[in-house]
């Protein structure tokens, strides 16, 4: 559902170098799962995700959404796409429902439709008790999950989220992971990109590491975990030989 | 919730695509109705008329009917209409990046050209309804005669100055969107005051030129010119006026929407 083979993403900097910010990543999401893409600032992260977003165009390399490629077939690729980020955008004088329903109208859903699917997001995402009330108002979490409603608004079956949670408070982020699990319950394939690696540790169905662009490790929690006691220990483990070895220096996240 | 994975063959293409701009255009009109943009707005529409009011105080036997419509002339569809759309058009880009909106904007099928062209239209409805007011209240002060067909006329020339000016501030919005304003503010004294009043074939590119000649035309003023400024006129038709205006707005947006929906904004670019 969500893919990357080999990709490669370099900027030029003001002063005429070339700045690899991914250099090589492979992944996948399938239906179903959720996957954390987990690195220090300036390992990629937010790169690779804004790539499979279409928000930037890969220097080579592949990247799918929906079977869509991001360069080939962008639109497609954005109809199966459901991209929430830390900030959440939402304009303060809209209300939630507004909100959805101007985003809604931009997929081009038909009225009637897009009336029964906002009702049924309210329901799902708990926005009930401040769905009419001005996002302005709301306090973090709150807009979140207004941001988490705009980016679902079409239904995507695939979410790509760059780290969600950095905004919020822990119950926040504990009530955001918690419709988190139950999207994926529903079959969507969702990628999370995060700094909070307790928030995550057992909740995901498998960990992409990348440090300096590349991927450093992969596998399920099992296969990264095991051997170092913590997903922070692994984290590290991960990087740190890495660091050394490549002198890998930050790139702009 | 449903079960993931709406089709895009659900929906229609065409109407999905009017209706995302007209939703654009909606929520930038909502936006424009704020205490600062109405108190700009009241400025623009109180301006010309207090400026006519000076001119006509000063003037001991009233004013010269064509020295009144050649002043509101410049001062609504050219001076309002441009600083309308500066306001309105140019940070049709900027602000969402600002905002932290684009993002949320880009990643959707139609977002960037729903945004260009539902900006653009909500810059042209504010803008123009603005001047037309402005037209009307500088006319009924200048206490002209036959006001009613005068308005009607500034009213048109509004019109079109905001559609093709609208359209030209697009490219900077999309080219340079921190620096669109000034950027703006460059294209239209380069491309409308200077190129504009350079009698050869660069100046057919121009709104200026269009509006002057539409002016000239609808007030009966060609033979009344001296040679010279004739040749700042085209003698054209009023419809090969209007409809240059229209094909040039209609170029210059379409390629607006091209160079938005190739534009990557690293990161860095979002506050």
């Amino acid at each position: 559902m969500i893919e990357t083979v080999d990709l490669v993403k370099h900027y030029r900097a003001s002063d005429g170098s070339v700045v690899r910010a991914v250099d090589g990543v492979s992944l996948t999401v399938a239906p179903g799962e959720m996957v954390g893409l987990l690195g220090a600032n300036g390992a990629g992260k937010t790169t690779t995700l804004r790539v499979l977003a279409t928000l930037l165009k890969p220097t080579s390399g592949t990247a799918r959404v929906g079977g869509c490629d991001v360069l080939a077939d962008p639109l497609g690729a954005r109809r199966h796409l459901g991209y929430l980020s830390a900030t959440t955008g939402v304009p303060d004088r809209l209300s939630a429902r507004e909100i959805m329903r101007s985003y809604g109208r931009l997929h081009g859903l038909e009225e009637r439709h897009l009336t029964r699917r906002i009702d049924d997001l309210v329901r799902v995402l708990g926005l009930v008790d401040f769905a009419d009330r001005p996002t302005g108002r709301l306090s973090s979490g709150q807009r979140q999950r207004v941001s988490l409603a705009r980016a679902l608004v079409h239904d995507p079956p695939a979410i790509v989220l760059d780290e969600p949670t950095n905004a919020l408070d822990v119950v926040g982020a504990r009530d955001l992971l918690h419709l988190l699990d139950g999207l994926r319950g529903e079959g969507r394939a969702i990628l999370l990109s995060t700094h909070r690696l307790h928030e995550i540790e057992h909740r995901c169905d498998r960990f992409v590491i990348i440090h300096g662009g590349r991927v450093v490790a992969a596998g399920t929690p099992a296969e990264i975990v095991g051997p170092h006691g913590s997903l922070e220990a692994a984290f590290f483990a991960a990087i740190e030989p890495a660091s050394v070895e490549s002198g890998a220096s930050g790139t702009p996240a | 919730m449903n079960a993931p994975g709406s089709r895009p063959s659900d929906r229609s293409r065409w109407p999905g695509e009017i209706g995302a701009a007209l939703a654009v255009a909606s929520f930038q009109l909502g936006r424009m109705v704020s205490r600062q943009r109405l108190l700009l707005a009241g400025l623009g529409v109180i301006f010309p008329a207090a400026v006519m009011l000076a001119v006509r105080r000063t003037a001991a036997l009233g004013l010269d009917r064509d020295l009144a419509v050649a002043m509101i002339y410049a001062l609504v569809p050219e001076a309002v209409c441009m600083l309308g759309l500066l306001v309105t058009m140019c940070p049709a880009v900027a602000d969402e990046l600002e905002r932290g909106t684009w993002i949320h904007l880009a990643v959707r099928p139609g977002g960037r050209r729903a945004l260009l062209v539902g900006t653009y239209l909500a810059a042209v409805i504010w803008t123009s309804t603005v001047a037309i007011l402005a037209a009307a209240l500088a006319v009924f002060v200048a206490g002209v005669s036959k006001p009613v067909p005068l308005v009607g006329m500034l009213g048109a020339l509004v019109l079109l100055s905001s559609v093709g000016r609208a359209a030209l501030f697009a490219l900077p919005a999309v080219i340079l969107p921190k620096r669109a304003l000034v950027a703006s503010v460059g294209v239209a004294l380069v491309v409308e005051y200077l190129a504009g009043f350079i009698p050869a074939v660069v100046n057919q590119a121009t709104v200026s030129l269009r509006l002057r000649s539409l002016l000239v035309s609808w007030m009966s003023w060609r033979r009344q010119l001296p040679i010279e400024i004739q040749l700042l006129i085209d003698p054209q038709p009023a419809w090969v006026q209007i409809s240059a205006i229209f094909a040039l707005a209609a170029v210059l947006l379409v390629v607006a929407v091209k160079i938005l929906e190739y534009r990557q904004f690293p990161p860095s670019t979002e506050i």
